[in-house]
């Protein structure tokens, strides 16, 4: 028994095995590079390597065992070239360089997916419809999104080439779900983590520790599929209708993603809104009065799910942490071009561990664009 | 006393219990890996330490590949 993952954090996996007490081996293919559309499948190989089936059924598995067996059949070994190799034939073309940047991704070090993204951007400048090259370029920003090499665009870079690939292939079902992961809830098939919860709790009882995860799953994680968009009340006060809040002078560093990138008429987009102290001015959260406030201006003809949202606070006085706030736009049943949305949150900020804590107001302004013309061709 | 579990009876029961689980995939998938042909050799990490394991590793048994996401 043999399984192969097609999720972008395998130690997710690994936690739900804990869980269901599964203890066969696992192969993680993240850049889905056995180029499958879909989930789950059992497939029938006999002791030569040959498929049998590829989606295999109680009858095919009796008939499958009741094969005789060969005469005896050497196993083979793992072949993964040098690093060197790879390197060197990078420079034949873009197919080399999708092979450089794959093998970065699987046996490279951390620091090596800058040189895996450089190498699959390389390759679209050639290959620029290739979806499969779009998706493995998506899963190697959102590693690096959730690694020490972050930069602030990585997610939103992710979700953009997972549109691409999408575009390119609509029919792939496993790059679709990596957008839906992220996405809203009117797309979503079902939620995607909302059994971590349980998972923790239930390996905790049998006296086990959880496996950590090293990206906490959430929000959209958990979200559920939604049949009809929920638009928030109208009558709900505005924090600062005045906007007499002093503004953020760089203690908070906001970051949007709009998930997927593109609205079509009529549907809805999620939004992530991440806020981090910045750390370069030794600023963080002060948690002694009130709540993060998200306040949301939707422009004319869109729906939200929310307006005014809170994050409750740590225990702690003071932190650090990234927080993140999350709500979904429904666009207009005749949305084209762009539409400019805005907002801002409002958070009590600390200059330095002795400096002064301020309330401080953080402008949020982001442009969702219409899924119905890509400019500069499809 | 417990009857004593043959390798091929464990298979059985574990690959049912999978097969139940892909009942609900979509029928419009189309894989490039093809019935008759050799399962395509990638090499790819191991969820447990990363190291390179591949499916040939498992020529001279039986296997019964489920490929899956937590989701």
């Amino acid at each position: 028994m043999l399984g192969i993952i097609q999720e972008q954090h395998p130690d997710r996996c690994r936690l739900f095995m804990q869980w269901k007490q599964m203890d066969w081996p696992v192969l993680v293919d993240s850049l889905n590079l056995l180029g499958l559309s879909v989930v789950p499948l059992t497939m029938l190989i006999d002791e030569e390597g040959i498929v049998r089936s590829t989606r295999a059924r109680q009858s095919d598995l009796e008939a499958f065992l009741a094969r005789p067996a060969p005469d005896s059949v050497e196993p083979g070994t793992p072949a993964v070239p040098s690093r060197k190799a790879m390197e060197a034939a990078s420079s034949q073309g873009a197919e080399q360089l999708v092979e450089l940047a794959d093998w970065l991704v699987r046996w490279g070090s951390e620091p090596d997916l800058n040189a895996a993204v450089e190498a699959y951007r390389k390759a679209l400048e050639s290959i620029s419809d290739d979806g499969r090259v779009h998706f493995r370029l998506g899963v190697a920003l959102r590693k690096r999104y959730d690694s020490s090499l972050r930069r602030t665009d990585d997610f939103s870079k992710a979700v953009h080439h997972w549109g691409r690939a999408l575009e390119i292939d609509p029919n792939q079902y496993i790059w679709r779900r990596r957008i839906q992961q992220y996405g809203p809830r009117l797309d979503k098939p079902y939620p995607f983590y909302d059994w971590v919860v349980t998972a923790r709790r239930e390996v905790e009882e049998r006296g086990e520790k959880p496996w950590p995860l090293v990206v906490e799953p959430g929000g959209a994680e958990f979200a559920g599929r939604a049949r009809d968009f929920q638009a928030a009340p109208e009558a709900v006060s505005e924090p600062d209708p005045r906007g007499r809040i002093r503004r953020d002078e760089g203690f908070v560093e906001i970051e949007t993603i709009v998930v997927p990138e593109r609205a079509a008429p009529g549907k809805a987009v999620r939004v992530h809104v991440v806020m981090r102290p910045n750390l370069q001015r030794k600023a963080h959260w002060n948690n002694e009065a009130e709540d993060l406030v998200f306040w949301l201006d939707p422009p004319p003809g869109w729906q939200a799910d929310a307006r005014r949202l809170s994050l409750p606070r740590p225990e702690e006085l003071v932190s650090d942490e990234e927080r993140r706030i999350e709500f979904e736009l429904k666009a207009p049943d005749d949305f084209s071009g762009t539409a400019e949305v805005g907002g801002y949150a409002l958070y009590y900020v600390c200059e330095d561990l002795d400096g002064a804590c301020l309330f401080r107001r953080g402008d949020v302004s982001f442009v969702v664009k219409s899924a119905e013309k890509r400019e500069g061709g499809r | 006393m417990r009857p004593m579990r043959t390798r091929r009876t464990d298979l059985l029961r574990f690959a049912t219990t999978l097969l139940a689980l892909s009942m609900g995939a979509a029928a419009s998938e189309t894989p490039r890996i093809e019935v008759g042909k050799p399962f395509p050799d990638i090499a790819l990490p191991a969820m447990e330490d990363g190291r390179p394991r591949s499916v040939s590793e498992f020529r001279g048994q039986k296997l019964a590949l489920h490929i899956w996401a937590s989701w």
